[in-house]
């Protein structure tokens, strides 16, 4: 573990994407950053991604080198599985109290050689992959995974030992408990990210019943090269899909379930999935069934136009219910909008389901911060102050304040870490100090 | 790196009481990991197959053949061995059994 200051100028809660972008910038105009991940490895959502859109280009070589960077820079310090407990205003700015998880495992001593991981004789199913591909009960998170420090999950242990035997560093510590770390910071960005509604949430869509009906995240590891098949194929049997389905506003735009706004990247992913499939797979049919299409960023209209180009079916439709048939294919039944609400049923190899996007993380106390309806940070001058949170010093960053693409989440993150060096600026000035 | 000199022979018992020792429920996870490794190995030890035609040979599911299969590709026991359709077909990597 990093060797922890009892101050910082700035603590940074969540190192996904916007996180991130937050510590650079507040570390590069001279501040001391403590940047926080709830998981094993820094990343968030956009290292595990395939592709990004419009551009196509590669997600993880965009997330990568900043990964890289805010593990190397002088002025931030990060903690990985942490977890904040509490955060409140002192005279000096904030008190802070985190927990680090146990790893079981002495990060300063691990050197990422995975010996452990090929002697555990234990497979559990990887979260990085939703499911999809299996990890060893200790493990390296995943192959882009900063630090790359094995972690191990006592759920699955059996107690052999066969992973400290094969330790070339001694680094196993069964001994590990949960570390309570105090700090003190002078402000705070949150950028705790992003969910997806749980895959159930719609009960006639099936999802979480039948295997073939898929998380959005999880298509996206099928897709990325280091992901858990290493080809598009379904779960079922490992088919190779001929015919895939993507619904719409599965778990958005949806009030019966507490979602009523629209997640605004569905409709750009669920494009570029189908182009990377088609890419891919050219004999694959991919349908979109949509209420509408929101292409609402620069270069997102032209973007569609090509999808559509390239063979995406894109279908104004409501989808009713999806049932399975014996051999694991879907049927949908659909309301065909721009047939006069003709009703047809329409069978699927695999069914993404374009499920809503949730808040990642909520305080509940935890931090002194109030909540919008929608469950997203509330921000009182949204217009003037997007980053600014209903508590003074205490600043916001990429999906924590609602669903977003990452150009707009590493453009917030930016502000956010400008408002708090202005902030922290300030508060130093106040006090007689000189930056 | 740490000087600490570890005694994880001690440690391990501590734990494993701790954790709640190795409950039925983690037995019945790695019985089911055995067997479903064991049924895959006996039916490519024939040659190569696609994730079906072990689920049929073996009478398991076949995602569950398929799920316990990628697991033995990621830790390099079995490999791709060209398509059959639209399937991929898996073989056992350099003769493991």
């Amino acid at each position: 573990m990093a060797e922890i200051k009892q101050e910082y100028d700035g603590l940074v809660l969540g190192a996904g994407i916007a996180g991130m972008q937050a510590a650079l910038d507040l570390a590069g105009q001279g501040f001391d950053v403590l940047l926080v991940e709830r998981a094993p490895s820094i990343g968030g959502v956009m290292v595990g991604l395939n592709k990004v859109f419009p551009t196509l280009d590669c997600s993880s070589c965009i997330c990568t080198p900043r990964m890289a960077e805010v593990a190397h820079h002088e002025r931030i310090t990060l903690l990985t599985y942490t977890e904040l407990k509490h955060l409140e205003r002192t005279a000096r700015g904030f008190s802070v109290t985190l927990v680090k998880k146990p790893r079981y495992v002495v990060e300063e001593d691990c050197i990422g050689c995975a010996k452990c991981e090929l002697a555990c004789n234990v497979v559990v199913p990887h979260e990085f992959d939703y499911g999809l591909g299996a990890h060893a009960a200790v493990y390296i998170p995943h192959g882009n995974a900063i630090p790359q420090v094995a972690v191990l999950d006592p759920q699955y242990c059996m107690f052999d030992g066969a992973c400290a035997r094969a330790c070339p560093t001694d680094c196993i510590d069964f001994t590990q408990q949960p570390e309570e770390i105090n700090v003190q910071a002078g402000a705070v960005i949150l950028a705790t990210g992003l969910k997806l509604v749980p895959l159930d949430v719609k009960k006639e869509y099936g999802g979480g019943k039948y295997v073939n009906v898929m998380n959005p995240l999880a298509m996206e590891r099928l897709q990325s090269p280091n992901g858990p098949y290493g080809h598009v194929m379904r779960p079922s049997d490992g088919k190779i899909p001929r015919s895939i389905a993507y619904v719409q506003c599965a778990g958005s735009r949806d009030k019966s379930i507490g979602v009523p706004y629209c997640s605004r990247i569905c409709c750009m992913y669920a494009l570029k999935q189908g182009i990377m499939i088609r890419q891919h797979l050219p004999e694959t049919e991919v349908t979109i069934y949509h209420m509408d299409i929101r292409a609402f960023g620069k270069g997102y209209e032209q973007f569609y136009r090509r999808a559509v180009g390239e063979g995406i079916r894109v279908v104004k439709a409501k989808v009713a219910r999806i049932t399975e048939e014996p051999n694991k294919d879907l049927k949908l039944r659909v309301e065909l909008i721009d047939e006069g609400g003709r009703v047809a049923e329409i069978r699927h190899d695999l069914v993404v389901l374009s499920q809503g996007v949730i808040p990642g993380w909520k305080p509940d106390g935890a931090a002194p911060v109030r909540i919008d309806e929608d469950g997203f940070f509330l921000i009182p001058e949204m217009a003037a102050r997007p980053a600014n949170s209903s508590h003074e010093g205490v600043f916001v960053a990429g999906v924590a304040t609602g669903p977003k693409d990452i150009p707009d989440a590493i453009v917030e993150a930016g502000a956010a870490a400008m408002e708090a060096a202005m902030y922290l600026g300030r508060s130093q000035a106040r006090a007689g100090g000189v930056q | 790196m740490s000087e600490i000199k570890r005694n994880w022979r001690e440690d391990l018992k501590i734990f494993r009481e701790r954790m709640g020792g190795v409950t039925q429920e983690r037995k019945d996870w790695q019985k089911e990991q055995r067997d479903y490794s064991k049924a895959i190995s006996g039916v490519l030890e024939k040659g190569a197959r696609t994730v079906p035609e072990i689920a049929e040979a073996s009478g398991l599911p076949s995602d569950k053949i398929l799920w316990h299969l990628m697991a033995m590709k990621k830790y390099g026991k079995i490999a791709e061995a060209g398509r059959s359709g639209d399937y991929f077909r898996y073989e056992l990597k350099g003769g493991q059994s």
